[in-house]
Order: C-alpha cells, then sequence, then structure tokens
C-alpha cells in the first residue's frame, strides 16, 4: 500500500485561498452593513454639521460661548490641508478616519468568524503553511477597507450635494484630492496588518481581538491626517504604499508566527 | 511504513499535564479504535496529529514524515467535536469552501460524491444551521472524506447518530479502508460499535497509552466465561466461589464463571451438589467488559 502525494506550488495555493476568502468575504452580511454605514455616515455627518453651522452653546457653569463649526467645503469630510490644524475640533474628527476603526470591526468579526466556526480547524489540518493564511487575509481585509473606504467618498459625495456645501476644490486641486484618497486607500494596509495580527491573537475571542485594534488603531490615529492630507502630492502616495508594505510583511510574519506557535483550537 | 506513529508525545495546558510521553503506532489501513476515559488524553492527541495544537516534546511521523509537512497534511481528513462549517451557509457550500481549499480539480464532481456516500444528498440545499446533530455528524465526515485522504482523525464522529446513521456510517468507514486505502484512527465512547469495525485498539490512560492490540489479540486476550442459571443462585455461587477463582453475578442475575475448563465440569460440579442447572451458555467478553477490567486492573481494584 502507497500513498501518493501531491505537491502545490504557492501559486496555486494563494489562488485557492483568495478564492475562498474573496467568496466569504463578498458573501458575507457585515460587509454589506458596514459599506453601507460608510455611505451613511458622511451624509450625516455633513448634513447635520451644516445645520448646527453657527450655533452657540453656552457652558451653564463657567458661562463660556461656544460657536459650532460646519464643514465649510465637501472635501473637509476626506482630508484637511496640510497648513490647517487636524486636530480635536468636530471636522477634525468626523471625517473618514474614522473608517480605520471600522476596518477593525470588519478584519476582527472576518478572522474570528473561521476560528468560533471552526473552519479554521479544517483549514489547518489540511494546510500546514500558516503564511498563506496571513497573505489571503490581509489582501482579502485591504480589499474590504478599500471597499469601505470608496462608499464613504461616495457618501461625502451624495452629502455634499445634500448639505448644499461647495465642491470648490481650493488649493487642494482636483490632483491633491484624487492623491489624498489614493493614499487614504494605501494606508489601509497599515491598518489592516495591525487588526489581523491582534484578531489571529483573539481567535474566537473576539472581543480580545477588538480592544486590541482599537488601542493600536488608536495610537496611529493622529498619524493619519498628517500622511494624508487634502494637498497630497505622490510623495505621500509612496509613504504610505511603503509603510502598508513595511506593516503587512512586518506584523504579518508575526502574525504567522503566533499562528505556528499556539494552539489553533 | 506506518500511517502514524507517535514517540515519547507530551502536552502541557499550564501546570496540566495532559499528555505524558505516549506512544503511538497506527498501521496502514487499519481502523484504529482510540479508547479511553475522558480527559485521558485522546483528543488532545489527535488535536496533535492535525497539526491543531503545539505539542511540549516527542515526535509525530505521518507516513514516515513530519506531521508538520504540507503534502502530508493535505492528505488528512478531520472531524474533531464538531464539523467545521458555517451556520448561515448551506451544507454545499462549506463542503465547497473546503473543496477550495484542498484545491480539488473538478469540486462538484467531488462534493457530490461525498454527499453521496453519507446519504446526505437531499440536505445539500439546507442551511447549516438548520441541520440536526446527526446530519451535522455526516455532514462533517463528508468533509473529511474530501480529496480522497489517506488519513481520517474523526473524534467521537457516531455520538448522536442514530441506528440507522451508525450502520452507514461503518459501512462508510470499512468501504474507505477497502477501497480507497484509508486509514482511520477513530474515539469513541460506544464501544460496542467501535468493537465491529476496530481493526486494531490503543487504549490511554493518564496521558499514556497503556495498551496497543490487534483485534485478533483482543480476542484472544478476552476471556471466555460460562454463564448459568439455577433456582438456587446464591448456594450455586457460593459454591462455584470455592472451585473457581473468579465467579461474579452479572446484571441479568446470571452466574459467570472465569476461566472455567468447561460446561460440563461446572454442571457435573453442582449436580454433586444437589443443584440443577436450568440455563447453561459459554460466551466471551467483549470489548466494553475487557477495557472496564482493564481499568480496574490499572486503579489496583
Amino acid at each position: 500500500m502507497e500513498v501518493k502525494f501531491e505537491t502545490n506550488s504557492f501559486a496555486k495555493r494563494l489562488k485557492s485561498m483568495l478564492r475562498v476568502d474573496f467568496r466569504r468575504m463578498f458573501t458575507m452580511p457585515l460587509l454589506y452593513i458596514l459599506v453601507g454605514v460608510c455611505l451613511a455616515m458622511p451624509i450625516l455627518i455633513l448634513v447635520m454639521t451644516t445645520m448646527m453651522d453657527g450655533a452657540v452653546t453656552v457652558d451653564p457653569q463657567t458661562g463660556v460661548e461656544t460657536v459650532v463649526e460646519g464643514f465649510r467645503n465637501t472635501w473637509e469630510a476626506i482630508g484637511t490641508l496640510s497648513t490647517e490644524s487636524a486636530g480635536m475640533s468636530m471636522i477634525g474628527m468626523c471625517n473618514i478616519n474614522l473608517l480605520y476603526f471600522l476596518a477593525a470591526v470588519l478584519v476582527c468579526i472576518f478572522v474570528a468568524d473561521d476560528f468560533r466556526s471552526g473552519y479554521a480547524k479544517n483549514l489547518f489540518t489540511v494546510r500546514a503553511r500558516k503564511g498563506d493564511y496571513v497573505i489571503s487575509k490581509t489582501i482579502v481585509c485591504f480589499a474590504g477597507s478599500v471597499l469601505m473606504l470608496l462608499a464613504f467618498f461616495a457618501g461625502t459625495m451624495v452629502g455634499g450635494a445634500i448639505a448644499g456645501l461647495p465642491f470648490d476644490t481650493g488649493a487642494a486641486g482636483v490632483r491633491g484630492i484624487v492623491m489624498c484618497l489614493l493614499s487614504k486607500l494605501c494606508l489601509a494596509a497599515v491598518f489592516v496588518p495591525i487588526y489581523l495580527l491582534w484578531s489571529v491573537v483573539g481567535k474566537q475571542k473576539l472581543w480580545l481581538s477588538l480592544v486590541g485594534s482599537f488601542c493600536v488603531g488608536m495610537l496611529f490615529f493622529m498619524m493619519i491626517p498628517m500622511l494624508t492630507p487634502l494637498n497630497s502630492g505622490i510623495r505621500n502616495v509612496m509613504l504610505c504604499v511603503a509603510g502598508g508594505a513595511l506593516f503587512s510583511v512586518g506584523l504579518g510574519a508575526v502574525s504567522n508566527t503566533v499562528l505556528k506557535k499556539t494552539s489553533l483550537v | 511504513m506506518n500511517a502514524i506513529e507517535i514517540r515519547g508525545l507530551s502536552k502541557n495546558f499550564g501546570s496540566k499535564q495532559a499528555l505524558k510521553g505516549l506512544n503511538m503506532t497506527v498501521p496502514m489501513g487499519a481502523i484504529y479504535g482510540f479508547i479511553g476515559e475522558n480527559g485521558s488524553g485522546k483528543s488532545t492527541t489527535e488535536k496533535l496529529i492535525c497539526g491543531l495544537l503545539v505539542p511540549s516534546g516527542g515526535s509525530i511521523q505521518l507516513f514516515g514524515k513530519d506531521y508538520t509537512d504540507e503534502n502530508v497534511r493535505a492528505k488528512v481528513g478531520v472531524l474533531i467535536e464538531a464539523p467545521g462549517c458555517f451556520p448561515n451557509y448551506i451544507v454545499w457550500n462549506n463542503l465547497m469552501l473546503q473543496a477550495a481549499n484542498l484545491s480539488i480539480p473538478n469540486p462538484e464532481e467531488e462534493v457530490s460524491k461525498v454527499l453521496k456516500m453519507v446519504r446526505m444528498e437531499g440536505a445539500a440545499s439546507n442551511r447549516y444551521k438548520n441541520c440536526s446533530l446527526g446530519m451535522k455528524q455526516r455532514i462533517g465526515i463528508a468533509m473529511a472524506l474530501l480529496g480522497h485522504p489517506a488519513l481520517l482523525v474523526l473524534d467521537e464522529p457516531i455520538n448522536g447518530l442514530d441506528a440507522d446513521g451508525m450502520r452507514i456510517m461503518r459501512e462508510i468507514l470499512v468501504d474507505i479502508t477497502k477501497n480507497n486505502q484509508c486509514t482511520v484512527l477513530i474515539s469513541s465512547h460506544i464501544l460496542g460499535e467501535l468493537e465491529k469495525i476496530a481493526t486494531h485498539y490503543g487504549i490511554v490512560r493518564g496521558g499514556k497509552m497503556i495498551r496497543e492490540m490487534t483485534a485478533q489479540e483482543l480476542d484472544v486476550d478476552c476471556r471466555t466465561y460460562v454463564s448459568l442459571r439455577t433456582r438456587e443462585m446464591n448456594r450455586a455461587k457460593a459454591l462455584l466461589g470455592c472451585k473457581y477463582s473468579r465467579v461474579e453475578e452479572d446484571e441479568g442475575g446470571s452466574i459467570r464463571v472465569y476461566d472455567a475448563a468447561s460446561p460440563e465440569e461446572i454442571v457435573t460440579s453442582l449436580y454433586e451438589n444437589g443443584i440443577l442447572v436450568s440455563e447453561i451458555q459459554t460466551d466471551k467478553i467483549g470489548l466494553e467488559e475487557y477495557y472496564i477490567d482493564l481499568m480496574q486492573e490499572k486503579e489496583g481494584r
């Protein structure tokens, strides 16, 4: 009695795993819920802040008056100019950058589902290489995050039109806005490996993955407006691509080690 | 070459030692019944074989290669605890996902084939979460059978199956070992069912293998006994107790005399003491009793 073993190439292995992961990701209701949220969020933000623009609130204890400032321009929901302050103001917080936290929800639930359903058990029994899993998950989750960012962008256009905000590109120019959006898409490749690492650490424990992802994501949150201002150039895009590649490879290797060295059930 | 060869396998969970230098040899083509109490280390061993846990020490070889070898692992089918299926997916899609993971060239054909094997063709479009426990077990078996595995690792696969389901499972396992040259490692607490199909046995206790044997060796080891009934059971039992080393009353109320030379000798002995035997037969203890005896022996009872 003799057993014949077939050898599969890396390309074949990755292709089959990507096919499974893409199928899973794009048949998962969660993705469409999150894309819907991303589409609705800028509409609500732009319409509500425009309604509140100029409203004066008074602190009853100190008597200090605060004037609510809304968005002056539709593009401010995508990013701020590098010369402007991107601090803790409402328009500095309520913009596309919030999506990097929503991406954590997508990645953590997507990976935790593998472990909670027992699918990971089937997968890792027949697939000894954990690296394939990490690469495939990084690519698919990146694609999901990009879709969410694009949905937010589309929602911003609709929201800007409904709120009657100008679409004047101003100092940023069309090129700057396109580069800004491209940088933000590439920046997802920095956040996805962080969330993936926490997801493989947490495995079935979704709460652990989410808490870890949010905490580390928060550390990088303030860096987003600086790296991807509204008047971005090719240098910003290249910087985000390099950061994404570095984080994907570096943290991917750590995720791979975590899967190799820890129990999978 | 053996399908599984384990030497000195140990696994610690924190301060708890689940496996203490376990050795195991599963020949190719065998249906290996893996028996042990709850917490004895059966599932841990199976998870280690499947690469789901990291061993603390020892070695595992599958078909002469290290268990981490990716080519070998592609030939392992598994059903541990519950089948790994997405609850909202239909049965067909769950199987198609695993077929894709195995890079099976013609997945539709293969999935249809395994569903037919486990008599689940009609449930292919059911959502997994709506399937009964027995159906889920069969789906798990179907999933394990995808890609013509050379080794099947099954943890309690007959739990939750009805009598018909158990019969089907038996037929499948015997069929794949004969026709597909597959080796099966199966753990179960339903020893009566296991006895009907297993060709080899491994009995584990406290994280150690305490006995490995073939079905033929078990047959030789299983002691014969004479079971009898009389109107004076207590007097008969006392009388036989003086003559034979082990005399017991079984659950059915009959007297069992182990290691007796022949039934005639017992009948004669009782007749000489004025006791008439109304019923007598010779039988052999089964796997279950053998296992209980062995456990009691190990406990020093």
